[in-house]
Formats: structure tokens, sequence, C-alpha cells
């Protein structure tokens, strides 16, 4: 407990510079640029271009690093974002999101490269003073299975509105399965944006580090 | 005193006429949009109406969910381009309505403090 609580003040320090929520497709007309640092265990680089506000085509380089027996895999795969389904609701907006890709995989734990097959979602829900969204992430191929469930719940200390600096703290609950890591893993997040600009920073409660950067233009 | 009349009644349909023929003035249009929540939101809803050739400025307030935007002299946009352009870039609008405010007055109003 106690490293979880220094966990989030750290975050909290750490915060340098994000809506309260990364989503796979930004804007009509816009392209996403997103990198994330998930406490060693998994890294991330997206670029999407969204032709319009419920379709984004784009690429993902992902590497994951198992904490169990240290087997790693670099995926790199072409995906195609899609809003299922959206509520724009008074002060609030709900989405479904799903995404599908195909892309080439290596690993120290197989030889050569596979065909590795991906599919997700992300469910969320967000006003200006909190949010909440669920997102499940699975890559396969013929030599592994892996699939990282990632539920966040934020609340800003202040409304923000546009122009302004927006301020988010997060809490994380990330599952991974597939050989890369047993139990939950916890993280307190700060994160903050201003424009099409995000940064988020924050600890794991084994106090690894946790951060991820995103642009919107 | 009939061709008083008569001609009081021409100069009246002629000051019409010039009336209708000057430029439309320059136009501030708000919307009241729904789901508008987050920076993004706004940062797509200003991309899209800046595109169009007409506009001049754009409001965004999340607060008051609410996009407002002026056009240059002598243009105008038409409800339904811009229903369509909020539509396009994801969102909902609940109303459109023509200001007799600047720009600038609607911005003022929209980031005074409560």
């Amino acid at each position: 407990m106690l490293k979880f609580l220094a966990g989030t003040g750290a975050g909290i320090l750490l915060a340098l510079a994000q809506s309260a929520q990364a989503k796979p497709i930004a804007f009509a007309d816009g392209t996403t640029v997103m990198a994330e640092y998930g406490a060693g265990t998994m890294r991330e680089v997206q670029a999407f271009y969204a032709p319009y506000y419920w379709l984004s085509l784009g690429a993902a380089v992902q590497r994951t690093d198992s904490d169990i027996d240290g087997g790693r895999r670099d995926i790199g795969t072409l995906r195609a974002n899609y809003l299922l389904k959206r509520w724009n609701l008074d002060d609030a907006q709900a989405n479904v999101f799903v995404w599908g890709g195909l892309g080439s995989a290596t690993g120290n734990r197989f030889r050569g490269s596979v065909l590795d097959r991906n599919a997700g979602f992300q469910a969320d829900y967000e006003t200006r003073k909190v949010y909440f969204s669920l997102m499940s992430d699975l890559h396969e191929s013929e030599r592994y299975s892996q699939r990282i469930d990632t539920l966040q719940l934020g609340f800003a200390p202040y409304e923000h509105d546009y122009k302004d600096l927006a301020t988010w703290f997060v809490v994380q609950a990330r599952d991974y399965t597939g050989g890369l890591r047993r139990g939950v893993e916890w993280a307190a997040l700060v994160r903050l944006f201003k424009g099409g600009a995000w940064v988020e920073a924050g600890l794991t409660a084994e106090g690894k580090p946790q951060l991820m950067a995103m642009f919107n233009f | 005193m009939r061709n008083g009349k008569n001609t009081l009644f021409a100069f009246a349909a002629f000051a019409a006429v010039i009336a209708t023929a000057q430029p439309v003035a320059a136009a501030t249009i708000e919307m009241d949009v729904n789901g508008l929540v987050c920076a993004f939101c706004a940062q797509g809803i200003e991309k899209k109406l800046r595109a169009f050739p007409a506009t001049t400025d754009v409001v965004v307030s999340l607060e008051k969910k609410l996009v407002a935007l002026s056009t240059k002299d002598g243009t105008d946009i038409a409800d339904d381009e811009l229903k369509k352009a909020l539509t396009d870039a994801g969102y909902t609008v609940k109303a459109v309505r023509r200001e007799s405010e600047s720009l600038d007055e609607v911005r003022r109003r929209v980031e005074a403090k409560p």
C-alpha cells in the first residue's frame, strides 16, 4: 500500500504535460501519433490517419518483454480502427471502438517471423470531470497468443475548457495474458494535455515508470 | 396629393430594392453541440469549420457546449452545411442560430466566469 501511495505521489510529481482518454480515432482528417512505455513489459508506437471520424488507418509497432521468463516479442501490424457506436450526450460522450490488423512478429522464443493477427476493442465514457475506459488488445500467431486488458478510471480536479491545460488523475489496472506477467498491474498516472498534445506519466505499484505521449494534428 | 403618395411609394420601393441589394454583412453563427467534452473534440470541430472559405474565426466552449464562428463580409454559410460539417466531425448539433453580437463579444461572454 505504501508503495502504491508513493507511486501515486511520484506520478503526480513526474507529470509534465491530454481528451481525458486516448482514442484510436481522434477526429476526422486528423493524424494521431502515440508512444507508450508500459512499465518495462510493453512498449508501443502507433500512427494513424483518420479520413472520417469513424475510421482510422495506420500502423503499430509493439515490443513485449515477459516478466516471467524473459521472452520477447516484436510485433508490427497494419491496423484499421472503427468507431462502432458513439453517444453524444448533453454533458458526456461514450464510444465503442473496434480494430483489427495483420502483421509480422519475431521473438527470442521462436525462429523467424510469423504472421500476427490483431483484434481489439475500447469502450469509454467521458465527461469533463470523470472518465472510464476499458480496452482489450489481442495478438495471436501460430507461436503465441497474448492479450493486454486495460481498465482506466480518471477524474479531473477542475473542469478544463478548450485552450486550457487539462489535468487528469488516473488509476489504471492492467492484465497481461500469454505469459507476459502474473497478476494485475496497478498504476497511478497524471495526464496533462493542451491543444493537440498529451503527456502522461506515473508509476506502477511496483515502482516501475509508465509513460505516454500523444499528438493529434 | 395622389402624385405625392405615388412618389412616396416609389421612393419606398426603391429604398427597399437598394436595401436588399446591399451585400450581406458578416455573420456570427452559434451552435449548441452535444458530446463536446474534450479538447480533441474541439480541435476536430475547429479544423472542420475553418475549412469553409467563408470562415474567419471559430470559438469553441466546452463549458457552454457551444461552437461559434464568424464569416467574411458578404458571406454566409447555410445551416445545413454547418450541421453536416459537425455531423461529419462526429458530433450532434442541437440548434443553429444567428447572433447580432460579434464573435469577440461571444468569446467574452462564454469565457466570463460566473
